[in-house]
């Protein structure tokens, strides 16, 4: 049997090896691997779409009583959170680039970006709500019995939403900035800026600014996009009536009155030209930092003027420890009203929480991770250089996507079963994986694969025993990034698992929307925990074969 | 004999399930040995006819003696779908023979569990309160234990959502293998799956614990419509309001008490956003309390007549909101959100299908226990919730086998205990063994303590009506 698997084996390979270039089977297998991922989506989006292609699906939309205020709302939420994350990176690289505070911020940007955005919210809103921490406080001091009448969570023009939005955002607009700024040529101009005596503040923003905004082209569009279809953050912080229009396409989909079908997917394909008609304008504002347009002067501004703000990049760690914090106190309450500061401590929350959901997402997440990582390496490997269309799943909104996932599984009788909620979730997970595995991948010295098949390997070979040993570090940090995108995920879980399949993410929104606040505390605390082990355990393997490959990684 | 009627009824000999049920018909205890000595010696081959499952347990009376032309037209009508030709006399000598044998439902009901053994029932139910979904477990572990049925309890937001999976099933051609096998419905949601015929059934009334029930409540009427059998009743529910002692001593007990209240306290009254069933039901309250004659609500909603009935209700909600919570802006997402903000204070009124549901919050700690419940002095809207199969379930004999054990005195009776649910039972107290009626009638602190009229809910038709209106006004 072995023998025969091996012949077997060998066959294929001297096929493949004489074959022409595009047939060969690792070819085959990458690009047939990554088409089963995506390529269903385009007909399911086209069954999505297809109802909403009619006038009265549009004259319906648009004339919903509901339609003006969630639109404007969601246009605000979006457009302001992606300026003002965009804001807070720039001003952030201003304040502690290059130095050891940048050093610092870099080592903790994954934690920050392992913090799931629905856990994140709802610690925040633990803080801000009108019976949250902060009112308490305020409470004790003051003196009031009961809440104060303050709007800060959930208020009509989703203030509380942009800004947390903008909060989170800004740290991918960093991780991007930080991967951009990894080049050594960018370091020899600043370099040569200071020594010609420009300051410090000067020579980022006249020389490091103009050269990357143009850069953030496609990540600002990602983040946009983002701000437009987010539906778990928007049910916990954001407008209630009306609310965004995610949230209202996600109802309207699981509506069983035809009309609300048809506006659903209006409103789907509402939003996906949003980002293409923002985006022109878009592209001109980045083209404004060009250096071109600027007429240097060559005076000297004063160093010094504006003190450093190390502290600024507090802004960006303290509200999620804050949320961290406020997640666990609520976890261990067993007493906790208004305005106690502090509650009755209590394990039994702990002790009688239900598995399932973390069961589940740990195998979802798993099998997504399992799969996801052999098509990413095989793609890098044997895919074509030119892939942007890749990204496409990351920057349409997510909302049409799911309803397309759940067309495409629905004839074929897969929905409600684990294979589809995987096959979802991998829509996600394979185009972050690599993304983020991409850098590394083109950085890696092509000497090594040069002088392994020099040395006689194929090529399937070189890269097994040569190549991807040596690229392990990278390799488990998108495994732990892949596996934290599996286990955020909302509206994949919803639609394809039809409720079958509950995760921490479905069940602290479900939660999020009333019910026991101790219960929902411990279930978004599972929901941050995952993704943390997840890149703990990849650090802490890494660090282990580190140790037998001293000087490889 | 049975050979003969079997030959009389069934002239082609093949169907070996046709022979099956004549020997339910007329042996009882033990069909499938009789079906089986028949089967060899009347018929040489296979060929099955599915319908004739639905003979055996679908369209039988389970009551004696059976409506007789009821029953002759069903199995003539059955035969007649099934392509198997069959004579009115053998017809009528069949019905002659089950009246001298009458056991076909005990007969069938074995049948029933045990097909049901072994299979896997998704159970889609509002899963927004713990100790129903603690309920839920308890039940199921009960029945895979005595039965060998695993029940997985699907928790959803609202039964909207599983009508429209149902929907998009059906359209589909999905009429096999369904992704929903039983499901917590009422009122509207049942209205849709009924007409749009997404039910499987009549079933309800074959069950054996169906004898238990209460049939002096509305157990066959769900919002003004018949159930034809095509749901069984689970639980009662009635709208209570919940109350903090400390911060409302005197609980206002009417619509106009209410507004009155409001103006005492601004921004500390609130109600859940429609189209949230507790919302809607508030609405109907509202409605019923603001003197709308209620035989009008019975009927369905007529558009000529929609404006000038609800007038006082809208007049009434224009007065109210900006005397409300966030001045009418913004309203909680569901009764569960407005527990959480009574426990602060931020609001001062609460509510809950569930008389009950005070005390059990009290129990968790989600409330102070100077939490009590009130209701109207007029009476509270009060309604049955059922348990439903969708046409195309994957299990439907396990779905029948849980619902019954959902409808057995020590399920109800565990169900209506304050500490682990507190939802009133269904069944006739005289049904029950004297120390379980004992325990019903216990109460706890946060319950409600004084029995409130049950006012019947409004037709079907009005909670959408209600629903699209409310959100035109004040959606945005």
């Amino acid at each position: 049997m072995a023998a025969a698997l091996r012949q077997l084996i060998h066959t294929l390979q001297t096929r493949s090896a004489a074959a022409p270039g595009l047939l060969q089977f690792p070819v085959l297998l990458a690009w047939g691997g990554m088409l089963l991922v995506l390529l269903p989506l385009l007909p399911g989006l086209w069954r999505v779409l297809a109802p909403g292609l009619t006038l009265t699906a549009w004259q319906a939309l648009l004339q919903h009583s509901q339609f003006p205020a969630a639109l404007a709302a969601t246009l605000f939420s979006a457009t302001a959170s992606t300026l003002l994350a965009l804001g807070l990176a720039c001003w952030l690289l201003l304040q502690v680039y290059p130095g050891r505070w940048w050093e610092r911020l870099q080592r903790r940007l994954p934690l920050l970006l392992a913090f799931p955005h629905a856990a994140f919210a709802i610690g925040l809103g633990f803080l801000f709500a009108p019976s949250g921490w902060l009112a308490r406080l305020f409470a004790t001091v003051t003196g009031l019995d009961s809440p104060p009448q303050w709007v800060t969570v959930q208020d009509p023009y989703a203030l509380s939403l942009t800004l947390v939005l903008a909060l989170k955002e800004s740290a991918f607009l960093l991780w991007v900035l930080t991967a951009l700024l990894n080049q050594p040529a960018l370091r020899h101009q600043l370099t040569l800026a200071r020594t010609l005596g420009y300051g410090r503040r000067q020579a980022v923003l006249g020389i490091l600014l103009p050269q990357l905004l143009p850069r953030l082209g496609w990540p600002l569009l990602a983040v946009f996009a983002y701000g437009l279809s987010v539906v778990d953050m928007a049910l916990i912080l954001g407008p209630t009536t009306p609310p965004t229009l995610a949230v209202l396409g996600s109802r309207w989909f699981v509506d069983p009155d035809p009309t609300h079908q048809a506006m659903a997917s209006a409103l789907a394909l509402l939003l996906l030209l949003v980002p293409v008609v923002f985006s022109l304008p878009g592209r001109v504002l980045l083209r404004c930092g060009h250096p071109d347009r600027h007429n240097p002067d060559g005076v000297r501004r004063p160093v010094g003027k504006w003190p450093r703000l190390q502290a600024a990049y507090g802004l960006l760690i303290l509200p999620g420890w804050a949320a961290l914090l406020l997640l666990g106190l609520w976890s261990l309450a067993q007493r906790w009203f208004f305005p106690a500061l502090l509650p009755t401590f209590g394990t039994s929350g702990w002790l009688q929480a239900d598995p399932a959901p973390l069961l589940e997402t740990l195998r979802l997440g798993s099998l997504s991770v399992l799969i996801a990582l052999p098509l990413a390496l095989l793609w890098l490997e044997w895919g074509p250089k030119r892939q942007g269309w890749l990204y496409f799943p990351l920057i349409l909104p997510a909302l049409p996507l799911a309803a397309a996932q759940y067309q495409v599984l629905l004839p074929l009788q897969l929905d409600h079963t684990l294979t589809g909620v995987v096959w979802s979730h991998l829509a996600w997970v394979l185009p972050y994986m690599i993304l983020v595995l991409n850098g590394a991948y083109r950085a890696f010295d092509a000497r090594y694969l040069l002088t392994a098949r020099a040395l006689g390997l194929s090529r399937w070979r070189a890269c097994l025993r040569v190549k991807w040993p040596m690229l392990l570090r990278p390799l488990l940090a998108a495994t732990a990034v892949g596996f934290a995108v599996s286990v955020a995920q909302y509206l994949p879980t919803l639609f394809a698992g039809g409720g079958r399949f509950e995760t921490v993410t479905t069940e602290a929104v479900a939660l999020s929307a009333g019910g026991n606040r101790r219960t929902l505390a411990i279930q978004a605390l599972l929901q941050v925990l995952l993704p943390l082990a997840g890149f703990a355990l990849a650090a802490a393997a890494g660090w282990l074969s580190g140790r037998r490959h001293r000087g490889l990684h | 004999m049975q050979v003969l009627v079997a030959r009389l009824i069934m002239p082609d000999r093949q169907q070996y399930k046709a022979a099956s049920f004549c020997c339910h018909l007329l042996v009882g205890n033990y069909p499938d040995k009789a079906g089986g000595w028949l089967a060899r010696k009347c018929i040489r081959s296979r060929r099955t006819c599915v319908l004739f499952r639905g003979v055996s347990g679908y369209h039988l009376p389970t009551r004696y003696p059976p409506r007789m032309p009821a029953f002759a037209f069903t199995i003539r009508k059955t035969c007649m779908q099934a392509h198997i030709p069959i004579r009115r006399p053998a017809c009528l000598l069949a019905i002659g023979l089950s009246l001298l044998f009458q056991s076909v439902p005990a007969a069938e009901w074995p049948v029933i569990e045990q097909q049901a053994r072994g299979q896997t029932v998704y159970f889609n139910a509002w899963g927004g309160a713990e100790n129903i979904n603690r309920y839920i477990d308890w039940a199921a572990a009960q029945v895979r234990e005595r039965f060998g049925v695993t029940v997985e309890h699907v928790k959803i937001n609202d039964a909207a959502e599983v009508v429209k999976r149902i929907q998009t099933e059906q359209e589909a051609g999905r009429t096999r293998n369904g992704s929903v096998d039983l499901i917590w419905v009422n009122g509207e949601n049942f209205s849709t799956l009924k007409r749009q015929s997404l039910l499987y059934g009549p079933w309800a009334e074959t069950l054996p614990n169906w004898q238990y029930v209460d049939t002096e409540k509305p157990v066959r009427q769900d919002f003004s419509e018949t159930t034809d059998g095509l749901e069984a009743p689970w639980g009662t529910a009635q709208l209570t309001f919940i109350a903090d002692r400390t911060r409302v001593p005197k609980p206002p007990v009417s619509a106009r008490a209410l507004l009155d209240f409001a103006r005492q306290h601004p921004g500390r009254v609130s109600y859940p956003r429609p189209p949230d069933f507790h919302g809607t039901t508030f609405l109907k309250q509202l409605l019923l309390s603001l003197g709308t004659d209620p035989l009008v609500l019975r009927e369905p909603v007529r558009t000529a007549d929609f404006a000038s009935v609800t007038r006082p209700l809208w007049d009434y909600l224009d007065q109210l909101h900006p005397l409300a919570w966030r001045a009418g802006k913004a309203f909680p997402a569901s009764s569960a959100e407005m527990h959480q903000k009574l426990a602060d204070g931020e609001l001062l009124l609460s509510l809950s299908f569930n008389p009950n549901e005070g005390a059990s919050l009290v129990a968790s700690g989600q409330l102070p226990e100077t939490t009590y419940s009130f209701g109207f002095s007029d009476g509270t809207i009060g309604n049955v919730h059922f348990v439903a199969i969708p046409f195309n379930a994957s299990a439907p004999e396990a779905a029948q086998v849980f619902a019954n054990f959902l409808l057995s005195p020590e399920a109800q009776r565990r169900k209506a205990d304050i500490t682990v649910w507190g939802d009133p039972s269904v069944l006739a107290a005289d049904s029950l063994p004297e120390a379980d009626r004992e325990a019903l009638n216990a109460t706890a602190t946060g319950a409600l303590a004084d029995p409130v009229p049950t006012l019947p809910e409004p037709h079907a038709s009005w909670v959408d009506a209600l629903e699209q209106e409310w959100l035109q006004r004040y959606g945005s």
